[in-house]
């Protein structure tokens, strides 16, 4: 029986190899996805099931996605979360279209300084200027009537500076693929520069503008560093009220991973919904860089 | 790599303009100068609407990054802690005081916890991002090639990287449980890989317990990086080097690695920064102090400053941290210069 596996073409092993890289993508895949699957599974067991490791996945109960929003003041983070980080990566995208332009169209004294800058700043740790704009906030507190610390607005700023230099460099690539005759045509018809990008270019580039907010969005919905520091009630946003779950009810773990699913679910969406531009975008700069 | 990094960048700003066009012959000193100012205030009109283009976003670096980061580096030489607090930047100055401490002052403790950071964060960052590249090449491999569900694969091998890094820590320190956890459920009560149960999220083992799950949620973007470099190669050279009778391996050594350098470089070059700023993953999982096994530099700072109000103490390390970045980008930028010229 084992004389024909020594006659196996080449072209069948090669298939079978195939196949088999075929398996082995699938199983890649599963392990990757598994983690994931575990934190929606667990999230609809009880919290004693979990707690004793008796899990029951034929038997799933919403018990957890219940509770969650009493246990903690569960909607106040997410409503702060979609309100910050829309408005941020909302701003941030507005100024790094224009920026984002600026640095696909022009030569300009100080592009390539501003190029690098832009890099620099991903070079700061946060723990180097999160105490000074704290007490920047504080400051302005005390002089002003601007109040900062612990406020939405507050957050979005911060928010808006963070992610504008990675999504100019984002956006940057969307606009140099567009065809510099769109222009050219708009100013010989008269239309002022201004008027040409905001009426010929941006109109063309709503992939990337979509794109980029979606990625500045993804950015701000992780960040987890500055809202811990500059806020105490207010402006708290979802990282701040899964601590909280950890803090208070550490045994609860249903509802650990219900809030887990809760909070993951707004990005989910997110991004499947604008998916094949964003990878677009993604690439491009990679490879075009 | 994961989230912040700038990795659809390219190092090299290139900035695209016609060239003007050559002026036309005039003749005698006047005329030239007239022609020059001409040209002049074109491009300054030009220049002028760049400026104004990128005004919003320089404006909101120098407010948050610029100015923020040079209180930084001021506060690194005041003695700023719970008793001068109230005084801020008016704190007595400390000169290098808080260097000398952090560098050279074996009896003090700060000084051990900074080096045993230090370590911890070379270890995790040599490892997540070492796991996540090398990840990330093989599984772009692997969707790269034509197969039934390609698009569906391909799309959802990115969801790991939607999970927000607090969830995956959530999530991860649950899985690591030692009783309950599902990773001692499989290895133990289901496969019996092991025989009996390790404790995960304290002692040695903690290091893991945090590297794995952030090479869990980078590989997918290196990935979907890596993939993009793949699509993009010329597949005659690959057709030619069949030919001539390279295996598989040959062809990944010989033409598909040195055409991803670049990738690569780019790849590394923010996955080291932003595996040395971590702080979502250990801090959710483990806590305020993860331990002396898993405390990373900004778990580090972060308590210092903030739990025990040494901020002096945690502006010098930011500091130093930010000088040892400096320190890699300048390595990185001798190891990689020529791929990145050529790219360009």
């Amino acid at each position: 029986m084992t004389a024909p596996s020594v006659a196996i073409s080449a072209r069948t092993r090669k298939r079978l190899i195939e196949r088999g890289l075929d398996v082995l993508t699938w199983l890649v895949l599963l392990v990757m996805l598994s983690p994931v699957i575990w934190l929606v599974l667990s999230s609809l067991q009880t919290d004693g099931n979990l707690a004793r490791g008796t899990y029951n996945v034929l038997h799933p109960t919403f018990t957890a996605f219940r509770d969650m929003w009493s246990t903690v003041e569960f909607s106040r983070y997410l409503v702060n979360s979609v309100i910050i980080c829309t408005a941020a990566a909302a701003l941030a995208t507005a100024f790094a279209s224009t920026a984002g332009y600026a640095l696909a169209r022009f030569r300009f004294r100080g592009a390539r300084p501003f190029g690098f800058a832009l890099i620099g700043t991903q070079l700061i740790p946060g723990s180097m200027f999160l105490l000074p704009v704290f007490l920047g906030f504080v400051w302005l507190g005390r002089h002003t009537p601007i109040t900062l610390f612990d406020t939405r607005p507050g957050m979005i700023l911060v928010y808006t500076a963070f992610f504008t230099p990675v999504a100019i460099y984002f956006l940057r690539s969307f606009f140099m693929a567009i065809p510099r005759e769109l222009e050219d045509a708009a100013l010989v018809d008269g239309c002022t520069p201004f008027g040409a990008f905001w009426r010929i270019v941006l109109p063309n580039a709503l992939p990337g503008l979509v794109a980029t907010f979606v990625y500045a969005f993804l950015f701000a919905w992780d960040e987890l560093l500055f809202v811990a520091s500059l806020t105490e009630h207010n402006a708290e946003t979802l990282p701040i009220g899964m601590r909280n779950f950890i803090g208070n009810y550490s045994q609860d773990y249903g509802q650990l991973m219900a809030a887990g699913v809760v909070s993951t679910i707004p990005v989910m969406i997110a991004f499947f919904a604008t998916q094949k531009w964003l990878v677009r975008g993604l690439q491009a700069g990679a490879v075009k860089g | 790599m994961s989230t912040p990094t700038l990795t659809d960048i390219d190092v090299e700003v290139t900035v695209t303009d016609r060239p003007d066009p050559p002026p036309p012959r005039g003749s005698g000193p006047i005329a030239r100068r007239r022609r020059r100012g001409r040209a002049r205030r074109r491009t300054w009109r030009t220049s002028r609407f760049a400026y104004a283009l990128i005004a919003p976003a320089v404006v909101f670096m120098v407010l948050v990054h610029l100015l923020p980061a040079i209180g930084g580096l001021i506060l690194s030489f005041k003695n700023l802690n719970t008793f001068t607090f109230s005084q801020l930047y008016g704190a007595p100055w400390a000169g290098l005081q808080n260097y000398r401490a952090i560098l050279f002052d074996g009896s003090n403790p700060l000084h051990s916890g900074f080096f045993g950071a230090v370590e911890n964060t070379v270890v995790y960052t040599f490892w997540t991002v070492g796991l996540t590249l090398s990840g990330g090449l093989a599984v772009a491999l692997l969707v790269k090639r034509p197969m039934r569900g390609q698009k569906v694969v391909r799309a959802l091998m990115l969801t790991p990287w939607i999970v927000p890094s607090y969830v995956v820590a959530v999530l991860w320190g649950f899985m690591w449980q030692s009783d309950v956890g599902i990773v001692n459920k499989v290895l133990v009560d289901y496969t019996h890989v092991l025989s009996d149960r390790p404790v995960w999220l304290l002692g040695p083992h903690t290091m893991w317990a945090i590297i794995i799950p952030s090479v869990w949620r980078g590989l997918p973007f290196a990935m979907l990086i890596f993939l993009a470099g793949l699509q993009a190669m010329p597949k005659d050279l690959y057709d030619a080097a069949a030919i001539d009778g390279a295996g598989a391996f040959r062809r990944f050594r010989y033409i598909t690695l040195p055409l991803m350098r670049p990738l690569i470089a780019i790849q590394l070059l923010f996955g080291v920064i932003y595996s040395a700023y971590q702080f979502a993953i250990p801090y959710v999982m483990l806590g305020s102090n993860p331990g002396p096994d898993a405390d990373l530099m900004m778990t580090l700072i972060v308590r210092q400053s903030f739990s025990n109000n040494l901020f002096g103490f945690g502006a010098a390390a930011s500091t130093l941290l930010m000088l040892g970045m400096l320190v890699w980008v300048a390595v990185w930028y001798r190891a990689f210069r020529r791929d990145l010229e050529a790219t360009s």
